[in-house]
């Protein structure tokens, strides 16, 4: 069977969104791995619902494997799991009110399983993350210096990375790379060139946006919650 | 115009005296530290005293910022338990040693120097505990170069002294699939960055005894690599009349390469 993974991120306590994906996954041909790359919370909804959903998923859900998100940093800050440090780079850019929403939108029972939650996934090749292996608020994109993201997938040892936190949806290839270095110590001159095989940046999309990606192949679909539904739902209309 | 720049002197005065006259001796006047100034060494406070008296830029090192943080370097830095014990009597012997002005001058060394298109710091632009070793992925290195906008990057730390010069590169990319629907590719041309270490003036590990610095040369871009010859014989009573472990005067003796270094230098500390 063929082997794919979905890959979700943002969907900050958007539960009726995450039921749409689960829906759409149900119909998907193949074996299917869910990841939940982080932000499964943020300040605008209360995400209890969301939370509970992830944690005790129903008998025909896929199975979620979650990792933690750039909001998810900002709670556990700002409850006391990072030592003394607050969420103050949130107070500062959003204010006090938007601290208080996140709180306030999080019950407190759930602070010990988002604690837990690892930094990423790395599967076969691939590292999965939520902004980047040297920041989980780092946003990768396509306008990302080449270099900077060569980097990013030498950090973890892997040929590709998918990142969720820019929210865009891209399949970058870096197909070639070539550099050369010359060590001068005091032994003398050491020469090499070095070369990079094909790698891969992967941006899965946020909220209804998510990325179906076929292992077997290496090819990603970007889609949107409930748009094959509703595609169909039309397409039925003008046969009948 | 000729430059200095020195790293890691390690509370060793005689060989930080060393290189200083053989500076002098040279006639170059502009001298920068990449930090370390205390740790291993016997003498921290006449190091401090030394560098601080004659004005010479310097960045905090790793040990700069262990000793008067109150933190001893994450065991991540070391390669068995037993350099790891060693290591932490070193940091609590230095820290009971230094003077409370002392400890504030270390506490306000800045992480990093800038002058024109070169950046000076200990570890790398990311850490005072990053080790740049002249193997480390290229793309990676020139990346630390490029990130911190330099042309030339000086750093020091893993005691090992070399010139890196990263030239020719290039990264092709194409986008496989995007929304929206985009299928550019396109070549980027990498630019030419360079990275100096500057060794070690009080604990070297480059396989030889002698301390290390380097010389720049800002009109022709030469590098040089100096090496000075000191007492070593001094230096070493000195550790042992202080109690600090003979080992630490049995490898500035025989020069020993790996010292306290991480098997794993890629490793960033996090803590
Ligand atoms: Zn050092
Ligand atoms: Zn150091």
């Amino acid at each position: 069977m063929i082997e794919r993974w979905a890959l979700v991120s943002g969907l900050k306590g958007d539960l009726d969104t995450y039921e749409l994906i689960q829906k759409d996954l149900k119909k998907t041909p193949g074996n299917i791995t869910l990841f939940v790359l982080g932000d499964m919370i943020g300040p605008e909804k209360n995400c209890n619902r969301l939370l509970h959903r992830l944690i005790n998923p129903k008998s025909n859900d896929l199975q979620p494997w979650c990792i933690y998100g750039w909001w998810e940093e900002q709670i556990l800050l700002e409850s006391g799991y990072r030592g003394d440090q607050r969420a103050e780079a949130l107070r500062i850019n959003k204010g006090e009110e938007v601290v208080k929403s996140l709180t306030n939108a999080v019950d407190k029972s759930f602070l010990d399983w988002i604690a837990a939650l690892q930094f990423g996934f790395v599967e076969l090749d691939c590292g999965l993350i939520h902004g980047s292996s040297k920041d989980v608020g780092e946003n990768l994109t396509l306008d990302t210096p080449p270099l900077t993201l060569l980097d990013r997938l030498t950090r973890l040892q892997v040929n590709r990375l998918f990142t969720a936190r820019s929210t865009q949806q891209f399949h970058l290839e870096l197909t070639e790379g070539i550099l050369n270095s010359e060590v001068h110590d005091l032994t003398g001159n050491h020469k090499k060139e070095q070369k990079v095989p094909q790698k891969a940046v992967i941006g899965v999309g946020a909220g209804k946006n998510y990325t179906l990606y076929d292992v077997g192949t290496d090819n990603t679909q970007f889609l949107r919650a409930g748009y094959q539904s509703e595609k169909k739902t039309k397409g039925f209309g003008l046969h009948f | 115009m000729n430059q200095a720049v020195i790293s890691c002197l390690h509370a060793n005065l005689p060989a930080v005296e060393a290189v200083l006259k053989d500076i002098e001796l040279q006639g170059i006047t502009n001298i920068t530290c990449l930090g370390d100034l205390v740790g291993y060494g016997p003498q921290p406070n006449e190091v401090i005293e030394l560098i601080r008296d004659k004005q010479i830029p310097t960045c905090q090192g790793c040990w700069d910022e262990d000793v008067i943080d109150g933190l001893d370097a994450c065991d991540c830095s070391y390669p068995s338990q037993l350099a790891e014990k060693r290591g932490h009597f070193a940091h609590q012997w230095t820290t009971n040693k230094l003077t409370k002005e002392n400890k504030d001058y270390l506490a306000n060394l800045p992480y990093s120097i800038r002058k024109d298109k070169c950046l000076f710091v200990h570890g790398s632009p990311n850490s005072q505990h990053e080790y740049l070793l002249p193997d480390m992925d290229a793309f990676a290195a020139l990346e630390r170069v490029e990130n911190a906008r330099a042309e030339i990057l000086f750093c020091g730390h893993t005691h090992q002294p070399y010139i890196r010069e990263l030239a020719d590169g290039l990264i092709a990319v194409k986008i496989k699939n995007a929304v929206p629907k985009d299928t550019q590719e396109k070549e980027i041309q990498l630019p030419m960055r360079r990275i100096v270490n500057a060794g070690s003036v009080g604990e070297p590990r480059h396989g030889g005894t002698k301390a290390t610095y380097v010389v720049y040369n800002d009109v022709t871009n030469e590098v040089k690599i100096r090496e000075v010859e000191y007492d070593i014989e001094l230096t070493c009573k000195a550790i042992i009349d202080a109690g600090l472990p003979p080992i630490f005067a049995w490898r500035l003796k025989n020069g020993f390469e790996f010292a306290e270094q991480a098997e794993d230098a890629s490793h960033v500390c996090e803590r």
